[in-house]
């Protein structure tokens, strides 16, 4: 039964990847990638891990999806606005040779590694009284700097995206 | 029948599609989601093997790239609105304003 959803999951994930790299428009690119997000949260949910998979489900597929999907609507990108790409499947097929090798070694690496059954645990592993434990105790110099860099994007943003009339008059 | 190469074979075939997307397209919205599918890519490797060694120091640092992904779209697409003000493109060739001009 597992393996169903797996294979299911990881069809939909390599499915929304590629119809993102071959769509020539960008609102179905983000539809694709959107698909992916969220086969992803499933695979997450198969691996065990429930708070990310719900940290997925709302930072990737709520926020970061919506906000792409509402500035390619927002932005009102006709035909002439987007580039031609002559050379796309060129590139692909020369980024696929060179990537081939890091796979290889990487998938070879990893079957040498001893065997175990990633079924799911039943309680406790990865839930969030576990992850925030571990986040307050063991990392909790990284997470403060995590929320600092958070600030410093909102800050950022905030500044980028004001008017340049403002700026001069300052 | 799921083994932790599965799980590789799948994460990595994502990340290859991210690298495929920044080498290839020309659109600058597509580079960006490329980006995003790769950090997706190595978030899937992370959590595989946190639940293989029963550790959760790999999905700690999930969280930390998701963090660290949130903050880019925030700053990438706050680039991209300007760019596109300015230039009324989405080609990343037209956006040129850094080079040095002799060498055009």
């Amino acid at each position: 039964m597992i393996d169903i959803v797996f294979l299911a999951l990881s069809f939909f994930a390599i499915g929304g990847a590629l119809a993102m790299l071959l769509n020539h428009n960008p609102m179905y690119s983000a539809l694709g990638l959107l698909i992916c997000v969220l086969s992803i949260a499933g695979l997450f949910a198969l691996l065990s891990a429930t708070f990310l998979f719900m940290v997925q489900l709302i930072v990737y597929a709520g926020a970061i999806m919506t906000l792409v999907i509402f500035l390619l609507m927002f932005l009102n990108i006709n035909e002439e606005d987007m580039p031609e790409e002559p050379n796309k499947h060129k590139y692909m097929i020369l980024a696929a040779i060179v990537m081939i090798p890091f796979n290889l070694v990487i998938i070879k690496a990893v079957s040498n590694l001893p065997g175990s059954d990633l079924s799911i645990v039943s309680e406790g592993f990865g839930g969030i009284k576990d992850v925030g434990m571990h986040l307050y105790t063991d990392w909790l110099l990284s997470f403060e700097l995590i929320s600092i860099l958070l600030l410093v994007a909102l800050i950022g943003t905030v500044v980028l995206a004001k008017k340049k009339k403002s700026r001069g008059a300052k | 029948m799921i083994s932790l190469t599965s799980y590789a074979f799948v994460s990595m075939t994502l990340f290859t599609i991210g690298v495929m997307g920044v080498v290839s397209r020309r659109n600058v919205f597509v580079i960006y989601m490329s980006i995003e599918l790769m950090l997706n890519g190595v978030n899937l490797f992370l959590v595989t093997f946190a639940r293989h060694h029963l550790n959760l120091d790999g999905q700690i640092i999930t969280i930390m790239v998701i963090a660290i992904a949130a903050a880019e779209a925030a700053i990438f697409l706050s680039v991209i609105i300007l760019l596109f003000r300015s230039k009324k493109s989405l080609d990343t060739d037209m956006f040129t304003a850094l080079k040095d001009k002799e060498s055009k």
